[in-house]
C-alpha cells in the first residue's frame, strides 16, 4: 500500500487532479456557509456582468447569484456523480461476477444483455428514460446507473475469468470454502483495482452525462446544477458571455481533476500496466 | 477590464455578433420581389385543412385559403367575411346571414349557403369539438335560398355572433365531402377553400407557397401575389432570419421573448401586440382547489399578493404583457375592471396566511412546470422563491407535454401553470374553466382546478342564456367580482404576443384575428 | 465457401433477432412512459371532449391492447414499415431518411476528423513519449476529454460567430438564400464547420489517448524490439511493425463509437440548430410521438450493428494474425 502511495505521488498529474478535486469537494461541503441564501434567490438586479460588487461571478437573467449557483451546482455534480456510479458499480459488479464466477450458459446469457444494452445508444437511453421516469434526482442516478453499468460489467467478469482459475482460488475450493467465500474473500480483493479505477472515471463520465441531461431541459428542477446554468444561459450568450462560461469551467476542472486522480490511480495500483503504458 | 471598458466590448462583440453571422450572405436577393410576403411557421402545420385541425399553425395559413361567415374588428365586433350582412331576431334565437355574391372555391365551383349548412350542421359536429359546442345548440340550420342562411337555436345563446371566426367555423366545400369519412378523404391533400390565397406548393419540412386565388370575389383583392411560409424550426434561426430580411413576417411566439428588445430596435422592423384580441390569453397560476390547503381561500388570495407580477412580466416576459385583474382578459367582452386587487404585499399575504393558521415552513406545495419552454420555465423558478419569501415552500416538477397534459387532465398535480385563449367571449372562453358542470376528469381544458360555487355557475349561465349585451354584462361583471375575492387560480398575465414584421407591409393587421386572418387587404410597398 | 455462407448466415439470423429483440424492449420502454399522444394534441388544439379523444386514440390505435399493439409492430418491422406518426401525419421512415443525410453528415464529417487527426496525434505522442510534443498532445486530450460537448460547442460560438464574426453559429443553410450549385454547398460547409468541430473534439481526445498508449505498449513488444535490432530506421519500424497493431484497439473503441456518435449528436444538434435525427428525437421525447421514436431507436440500433460488423471486417484487413471469416 505504501509503494502504491509513493507511485501515485511520484506523477504530478494525479496530484494536481487530487488538489482540484479537494478544492471542489470543499466549496460543495462550504457552500451554505460561503452562500447562505438559496443559490435560486435573486440576489441582484439581473444581467449584471462579473465583479459587480456583491455578484463576484455576475448574474443570471433573473438576477440570481452564478458564484452561489457554481458552489451549490458542486454539491449535486458530486452527489450525482458518486452515487450513479455507486450504483452502477452495484449492477455492473454483481453480473459480471456472476458471468464471471459461473461462466458457461449463466455467462452467455448476461453478456447477451450487456451487448443488448450497448447496442441502444446510451446517451438516447438516457434521454429517453429521464423522460419517461419525469426527472428528479433519484431517477437521474437510476437512469445514468442504467446506461453506465456494461463497461463495468465487462471489465469484472474478465477480470474473474482470469482470477478463478488461479491456484490459491483452486486451493480456497478444495478447502471447501463456498462460493460466496471464495468470491468475496478470495478473487474479488484481487480484482478491486482496475474495478476502483474504472469506477473513478465513470464518476466523470456520470458528471458530464447529468449536466447534458440538465442542459437539455431534463434536470431535477429544484437542483441549481451546472449543467442547468449552461442550458438556461444559452439563449442569451450573445449579451451574456459570463452565465454560459463559469459554469461550464466548473464541469471542465472537476471532470479533468477527476480523469486526473484516475490515472494516477491507476498508475498506482496496476504498476503493471502502468510499466506497460510507459 | 474595468467596467466600462467590459461594458464597450461586449457592445461591440454584439455588434460584431449582428454583423457577422450572416456573414457571406447576399441579403438583398432574399428581400423578394414586392407582390410577395415571406413569413415564418413553426411547428410545420400536420394539414392544411382547418376543419380537420385547429393547431395554430395550422389556423395562420389556413386562414388565408378558408373562410368563415364573419370576422371580428380590434373592438370584437363582428365585421362581413363571406357574409355581406346579418340580422338577429328580437327573440335572440334566430340568426340570419346574408351572403356575398360570386363566391367560387379555389377548384371553379361555385359556393353557396348549402356549404354552410353542410359544415355546420354535419361536418364541424363530427371532427371540431369548439364548434360541435356551439352548434349543437341549433335547433335547424337552413338555406332558404343560395344566398342566405338561417341558424335557429334552441335557446338564446349570446355568443353566438363570436362563433363564425375562421379557426371556429371554416366553411368546407361540401361537393368534396359529402357523404364521405371526412378524416380519410383523398381531397385533403390538397385544401379548396374560397379564401384569396390557394395553395401551389407545400414543400415539408422547407415551406408552404400560397399564392393569389385570382376568382377572389371581392373586386381588387387580394392585393399580394403569394406568401411563403417558411418552416424554420429552430427560434435563433428564425429571429435571424427576420434580422436579414428573409423574413417580413413573425407571429405569436416564432420570436423568443427574449429576442424582442433587441429586434425591435431594427430600423425596418414594426412591432404591434394587436390582432390578438380575440383570442387574448389569459396565463394563470393553476391551484387544485381539491388539495389543502388551496381549499382555503385565504391561502389562494396569500400565493397572489405574494406574487410580483410587475417583475414576472418585465423581468421574465420582456414586458409582453398585462397584469390581469380577474379571469377575463381586459380584450375580450365583458371585462370590468372595478374588482378586488392585489398590489405585491408580502405583509398582507403572510397575515393571510397566519389568519388561515398557517405557519412559516407549514405550506408544502409542488408545481408542475408548464413544458412549453424557457419562459414558463423561468416563471416556474420564481414562483418558488418568491413563494418561499411568505414561508410558503414549493417544490418543482418538471414533465413533457405529454406528462403534462395526463396529469393535468387527471387532476394529479398541486399547482401548475396553464393559459387559455378566450375568443372573445366569456362564454366561449372563459366560463369552461370554472363552472362546476365543467369539472370533467381526463378532459384537457375543463374545470380543472374544480372550483365549485353556485353563484358563479348561475352568473355564467344568465350571462350565456341571453342575447341582450346589457343583462350579460351585469352577469358577468358578478362573475368577475366573486372569482376576483375567491381567486380560484392566481392570474398573472395576459400574454400580448409580439408580431413584428417589415415596415415595407402594410394594412396587413387590420381584425382581432391578426395574423390568422385572411391578409386580403395587405400589400407591400417597395 | 459453404462454411463461410453458413457463418454469414447464422450472424444474420442472429442479427435479425438481436433487432427484434430490440425492438421489443423499446416498444416496452415507450409504452412505459406516462401520458398520451391523443390528449397532446387535443392541447394543442385548445379544446378538447371525450368524443375528439376517442377519435384521436382510434387513429393512434391506442384503443387496442398493448400486447396487439406490440404485434403490430412487430409484424410492420418485419416489412420494413417503421409506421406513421399521427402527430406530423406523415410516414416514420420518411421523417429519418429526412433527417438522416443531416446527421450522417455531421457525425462522420466529425467522425473523420476525430480519427485522422486524433490517430495522428497520438502516433506524435505515443513516438515522442516524454518530450514535449508528448506533454502537449496529453493536456490538450485532457481538457478536451474532460470539455462538456453542448459548453464546447457554445464557447466555439461565443468566439467565432459571436465575437470574430467568421462562421455562422447555427442552422444548416442560410434560410431562404436561394444559393444553388456550389455556392450552397459552400454555405452548407460554412454551417457545418462549428458543429463538426465540436463533435469531433471530444473523440479526438479519446483517440489521441488511446493511439498515444497503444503506440506505447506495441513499442514495448518483442518484434518491434527485434526490427529496431535489425537495424531499420524509425521511420521504417513504424509504418512496418508499429502503426498496424497500434491501431486496433483504436479501430475496436471506434467501431464502437460511431454508432453512439448519433446519440452524441443530440446536444450538438440541439445547440446548433442542426436539422439531425438527433433533434428529430428530442422532440418526439418531448412530443411523445411513439411512432417516431420507435423508428429512431430502431434505426440507430441497426446503425451500432453495422457499424460493428464494419469493425470486424476491418478488423481483419489490418490484423494478420486473423483469418478470413471465424
Amino acid at each position: 500500500m505504501r509503494d502504491a502511495l509513493r507511485a501515485f505521488l511520484r506523477h504530478p498529474s494525479g496530484l494536481i487532479g487530487l488538489v482540484i478535486l479537494l478544492a471542489v469537494v470543499a466549496v460543495a461541503i462550504l457552500a451554505p456557509l460561503l452562500f447562505p441564501d438559496s443559490p435560486w434567490d435573486m440576489a441582484g438586479a439581473p444581467f449584471r456582468p462579473p465583479l459587480t460588487p456583491d455578484l463576484p461571478l455576475g448574474s443570471d437573467t433573473l438576477g440570481r447569484n452564478i458564484a452561489a449557483g457554481i458552489a451549490h451546482g458542486a454539491r449535486v455534480s458530486l452527489t450525482i456523480g458518486i452515487a450513479s456510479t455507486l450504483a452502477a458499480l452495484g449492477i455492473g459488479v454483481t453480473i459480471g461476477i456472476l458471468a464471471g464466477y459461473f461462466g458457461g450458459r449463466v455467462d452467455d446469457a448476461l453478456m447477451r444483455f450487456t451487448e443488448l444494452f450497448q447496442t441502444i445508444p446510451s446517451f438516447v437511453l438516457a434521454v429517453v428514460l429521464v423522460a419517461i421516469l419525469t426527472p428528479s434526482i433519484a431517477t437521474i442516478i437510476g437512469t445514468i446507473a442504467i446506461v453506465s453499468w456494461p463497461p463495468l460489467a465487462r471489465l469484472t467478469r474478465a477480470e474473474f475469468m482470469s482470477l478463478k482459475t488461479r491456484e490459491f482460488v483452486e486451493a480456497a475450493r478444495c478447502q471447501g470454502e463456498s462460493a460466496l467465500a471464495i468470491v468475496g474473500r478470495h478473487i474479488l480483493p484481487n480484482a478491486l483495482s482496475p474495478i476502483i479505477v474504472t469506477g473513478s472515471l465513470t464518476v466523470a463520465s456520470a458528471i458530464l452525462l447529468e449536466s447534458a441531461l440538465s442542459f437539455l431541459g431534463l434536470g431535477d428542477p429544484n437542483l441549481m446544477s451546472w449543467g442547468f446554468m449552461v442550458g438556461a444561459a444559452r439563449t442569451v450568450i450573445r449579451q451574456a458571455w459570463w452565465m454560459s462560461v463559469f459554469p461550464g469551467l466548473a464541469i471542465l476542472l472537476t471532470v479533468l481533476a477527476i480523469n486526473l486522480l484516475g490515472e494516477g490511480l491507476n498508475d498506482a495500483l496496476n504498476p503493471r500496466i502502468a510499466r506497460k503504458r510507459g | 477590464m474595468n467596467r466600462r471598458e467590459f461594458n464597450t466590448w461586449l457592445a461591440t462583440a454584439g455588434l460584431v455578433g449582428a454583423a457577422g453571422v450572416p456573414f457571406g450572405f447576399t441579403g438583398a436577393l432574399a428581400q423578394g420581389k414586392p407582390g410577395t410576403l415571406n413569413s415564418v411557421i413553426q411547428p410545420e402545420p400536420p394539414t392544411l385543412i382547418l376543419g380537420l385541425n385547429q393547431l395554430g399553425p395550422t389556423q395562420t395559413v389556413a386562414g388565408k385559403i378558408y373562410e368563415s361567415l364573419l370576422t371580428y374588428g380590434f373592438d370584437l365586433a363582428p365585421m362581413p367575411s363571406l357574409a355581406d350582412s346579418w340580422t338577429i331576431s328580437e327573440d335572440g334565437k334566430t340568426y340570419t346571414f346574408k351572403l356575398a355574391k360570386g363566391v367560387t372555391w379555389h377548384d371553379g365551383k361555385p359556393f353557396s349557403a348549402e356549404d354552410v349548412v353542410f359544415t355546420t350542421s354535419k361536418f364541424l359536429i363530427e371532427t371540431h369539438p369548439r364548434a360541435r359546442a356551439i352548434f349543437e345548440r341549433c335547433e335547424s340550420i337552413t338555406a332558404p335560398d343560395p344566398e342566405t342562411v338561417v341558424f335557429k337555436l334552441k335557446e338564446p345563446f349570446g355568443p353566438f355572433i363570436q362563433a363564425f371566426e375562421v379557426s371556429t367555423c371554416p366553411i368546407m366545400p361540401k361537393h368534396l365531402y359529402e357523404n364521405t369519412d371526412y378524416r380519410n378523404n383523398p381531397a385533403n391533400q390538397t385544401p379548396v377553400g374560397t379564401g384569396p390565397f390557394k395553395l401551389q406548393q407545400w414543400v415539408r419540412g422547407s415551406h408552404i407557397h400560397l399564392v393569389k386565388h385570382e376568382a377572389y370575389y371581392r373586386p381588387g383583392l387580394p392585393k399580394l401575389n403569394e406568401i411563403y411560409y417558411r418552416i424554420i424550426p429552430d427560434a435563433a434561426s428564425r429571429s435571424l432570419a427576420l434580422e436579414t430580411g428573409q423574413v417580413q413576417l413573425t407571429q405569436f411566439g416564432d420570436v423568443e421573448t427574449f429576442d424582442v428588445p433587441r429586434l425591435r430596435q431594427l430600423p425596418n422592423i414594426t412591432l404591434t401586440t394587436k390582432g390578438y384580441e380575440f383570442f387574448a390569453p389569459l396565463a394563470w397560476l393553476d391551484l387544485n382547489n381539491r388539495v389543502k390547503p388551496l381549499d382555503d381561500k385565504r391561502v389562494r388570495q396569500a400565493i397572489l399578493y405574494a406574487l410580483d407580477r410587475n417583475f414576472i412580466r418585465d423581468k421574465i416576459w420582456f414586458g409582453l404583457g398585462r397584469i390581469p385583474t380577474g379571469p377575463i382578459n381586459s380584450a375580450t367582452k365583458f371585462y370590468d375592471a372595478k374588482v378586488k386587487t392585489y398590489e405585491h404585499s408580502i405583509d398582507k399575504a403572510k397575515a393571510l396566511l397566519e389568519e388561515a393558521g398557517k405557519k412559516p415552513g407549514e405550506v408544502k406545495l409542488k408545481l408542475l412546470q408548464l413544458p412549453y419552454g424557457e419562459v414558463w420555465t423561468r416563471t416556474g423558478e420564481y414562483v418558488k422563491q418568491a413563494l418561499s419569501k411568505v414561508g410558503i415552500e414549493v417544490t418543482l416538477e418538471s414533465a413533457d407535454v405529454a406528462g403534462w397534459s395526463k396529469r393535468v387532465a387527471d387532476w394529479d398535480y398541486e399547482m401548475t401553470f396553464n393559459y387559455l385563449y378566450q375568443y372573445g367571449d366569456p362564454a366561449l372562453g372563459v366560463a369552461r374553466s370554472y363552472v362546476s358542470t365543467n369539472i370533467r376528469k381526463g378532459v384537457l381544458f375543463s374545470n380543472m382546478s374544480g372550483y365549485v360555487n353556485p353563484e358563479v355557475d348561475k352568473a355564467f349561465a344568465e350571462g350565456a342564456a341571453t342575447a341582450d349585451p346589457a343583462k350579460r354584462q351585469a352577469a358577468y361583471s358578478r362573475a368577475q367580482q366573486i372569482l376576483a375575492e375567491e381567486v380560484p387560480v392566481a392570474w398573472f398575465l395576459e400574454i400580448e404576443f409580439p408580431t413584428m414584421h417589415d415596415k415595407s407591409l402594410q394594412n396587413l393587421i387590420t381584425t382581432a384575428i391578426g395574423v390568422n386572418d385572411t391578409f386580403k387587404n395587405a400589400e407591400r410597398k417597395g | 465457401m459453404t462454411g463461410i455462407l453458413a457463418a454469414v448466415g447464422a450472424r444474420l439470423a442472429k442479427t435479425v433477432a438481436v433487432i427484434l429483440l430490440i425492438a421489443t424492449v423499446n416498444f416496452m420502454l415507450v409504452h412505459a412512459a406516462p401520458g398520451d399522444p391523443a390528449l397532446v394534441i387535443a392541447g394543442q388544439s385548445g379544446a378538447t371532449d371525450q368524443k375528439f379523444l376517442d377519435t384521436l386514440r382510434a387513429e393512434y390505435g391506442l384503443d387496442r391492447p398493448v400486447a396487439v399493439q406490440l404485434g403490430t409492430y412487430l409484424g410492420k418491422v418485419v416489412r420494413f414499415d417503421l409506421g406513421f406518426s399521427y402527430r406530423q401525419q406523415r410516414p416514420v421512415l420518411d421523417l429519418i431518411l429526412e433527417r438522416l443525410p443531416a446527421t450522417l453528415l455531421l457525425t462522420l464529417t466529425a467522425f473523420s476528423l476525430a480519427l485522422l487527426g486524433g490517430t495522428m496525434l497520438g502516433l506524435v505522442a505515443g513516438t515522442r513519449a516524454g518530450r514535449w510534443s508528448d506533454t502537449a498532445v496529453t493536456i490538450v486530450s485532457l481538457v478536451l476529454y474532460a470539455t462538456p460537448i453542448f459548453w464546447l460547442g457554445l464557447i466555439l460560438v461565443l468566439i467565432f460567430s459571436v465575437r470574430l464574426g467568421w462562421l455562422p453559429a447555427f442552422g444548416y443553410e442560410t434560410v431562404g438564400g436561394g444559393m444553388t450549385g456550389f455556392a450552397r454547398v459552400l454555405d452548407i460547409l460554412r454551417h457545418l464547420v462549428l458543429p463538426a468541430a465540436t463533435l469531433g473534439f471530444f473523440y479526438l481526445a479519446v483517440y489521441a489517448r488511446l493511439m498515444r498508449a497503444s503506440i506505447i505498449e506495441v513499442s514495448h513488444q518483442d518484434y518491434v524490439k527485434t526490427a529496431r535490432a535489425k537495424g531499420l530506421t524509425e521511420t521504417q519500424v513504424i509504418r512496418r511493425h508499429m502503426l498496424r497493431n497500434a491501431l486496433l484497439p483504436v479501430i475496436t473503441i471506434a467501431g464502437v463509437q460511431a454508432g453512439t456518435l448519433v446519440g452524441g449528436s443530440i446536444v450538438v444538434e440541439t445547440v446548433f440548430a442542426w436539422p439531425g435525427l438527433g433533434r428529430l428525437i428530442f422532440e418526439a421525447v418531448i412530443q411523445r410521438d411513439y411512432p417516431v421514436l420507435l423508428g429512431i431507436f430502431l434505426v440507430l440500433s441497426i446503425l451500432v450493428i453495422a457499424f460493428n460488423i464494419l469493425t470486424d471486417i476491418l478488423y481483419r484487413i489490418v490484423d494478420p494474425r486473423i483469418g478470413a471469416v471465424r
